[in-house]
């Protein structure tokens, strides 16, 4: 088993604490790490990105374990995570590895179509509504990271809406659900729209997990 | 923010994606330090063909930097005399760190701003998508 990244001196009322889901990421990529090895990339170095990156323990053990040779951007809206991923990146990784981080809502400053590695662990948590961002000496911070609308699908759909732009050819997205976010009715959707749009996908269910009270899924996205 | 990170970001407003002013953005009053960080010649050479070189260019112009190739040479790892460029291109793209300083979208004219190294994208609600 590969080594969980240590996080140090980080303030857990600001920034998401490792949990479940990021654990179950990172099992994920675990298991990944051959299929992702041998992927024939568009180039020899992939970019990497995950959206709301939060204390970077997954960008980090991506980097660290599995696409070593890979360029990471780490996205994020809440200014504390920005500085949080960087810590988190330079304790494990030092001055190996190639990371930034940008401080933004999504991928909105993104050029299109450049990323070959997505990683989203979204606001899955149904809600009445998300919140609004926050300032920075906000106490709503956690929320941020965690609602997601009435079905948990708000931001996530955001991002299902314009991965085909967001990817490279031949890029893959991994994506985490929650069981009342209708993961299988979502893919239909998802499938069916893009098929009106002529895009072809590859998805598959990779990971599927009881955590606590929450039934979390790890679904693959690849864009022919 | 690393010079590199320049070459993938435009203007996060909607209504400038695909506007050819809205890439690359216009650096101004840049403050920057060079960070020590470890020379990986295979990463260089991985990261060029997927470069945007007259972005480089024009980024490295905004700094104040003229002296850049225009055209971008072949680079083969095997060559030694390849490696001092490698180590300039290693300099300029990973060690050059943006610090503080203004990213101006040249096509609406909104400027973002670079704090501690962290390039702030985040929007206004009357802008945000």
């Amino acid at each position: 088993m590969l080594p969980t990244p240590l996080t140090e001196d980080l303030d857990f009322e600001k920034v998401y604490e490792p949990a479940e889901d990021s654990f179950l990421l990172l099992d994920v990529f675990e298991k990944e790490k051959p299929w992702l090895e041998s992927y024939k990339w568009s180039s020899d170095v992939p970019l990497v990105v995950e959206i709301g990156t939060g204390s970077g323990v997954v960008t980090t053990f991506v980097n660290q374990h599995i696409i070593p040779q890979g360029l990471f951007l780490a996205t994020d809206l809440n200014p504390h995570c920005c500085n949080a991923v960087l810590n988190t990146h330079k304790s494990n990784i030092g001055k190996k590895g190639n990371l930034q981080v940008l401080q933004c809502d999504l991928t909105t400053p993104l050029k299109r179509n450049q990323v070959d590695v997505l990683i989203f662990n979204p606001p899955y948590v149904p809600s009445e509504t998300v919140p609004e961002i926050a300032d920075p000496d906000s106490e709503d911070w956690l929320d941020i990271a965690l609602l997601g609308g009435p079905t948990g699908m708000d931001i996530t759909q955001k991002v299902l809406d314009s991965l085909y732009d967001t990817l490279s050819r031949n890029g893959v997205a991994y994506i985490l659900f929650c069981a009342r976010n209708h993961p299988q009715k979502v893919m239909d959707n998802f499938k069916a729209k893009e098929a009106q749009r002529g895009n072809e996908w590859e998805i598959e269910c990779v990971q599927h997990r009881k955590a606590g009270w929450e039934v979390l899924t790890v679904w693959r996205f690849i864009r022919r | 923010m690393k010079f590199l990170t320049t070459n993938f970001v435009r203007c996060a407003i909607k209504s400038c994606d695909g506007a050819v002013n809205s890439f690359p953005l216009k650096y101004s009053e840049i403050e920057l330090v060079q960070e020590e960080q470890d020379f990986q010649p295979e990463f260089i050479l991985g990261i060029l063909p997927r470069l945007d070189w007259p972005a480089v260019l024009k980024v490295a112009a905004d700094l104040g930097n003229t002296s850049l190739p225009s055209q971008l040479p072949e680079l083969d790892i095997s060559d030694p005399s390849n490696e001092i460029l490698l180590k300039d291109l290693h300099t300029l793209l990973i060690e050059t760190q943006l610090v503080q300083g203004k990213m101006i979208c040249e096509n609406c004219n909104h400027v973002y701003h670079i704090k501690d190294s962290i390039p702030n994208f985040l929007l206004p609600p009357h802008l945000a998508n």
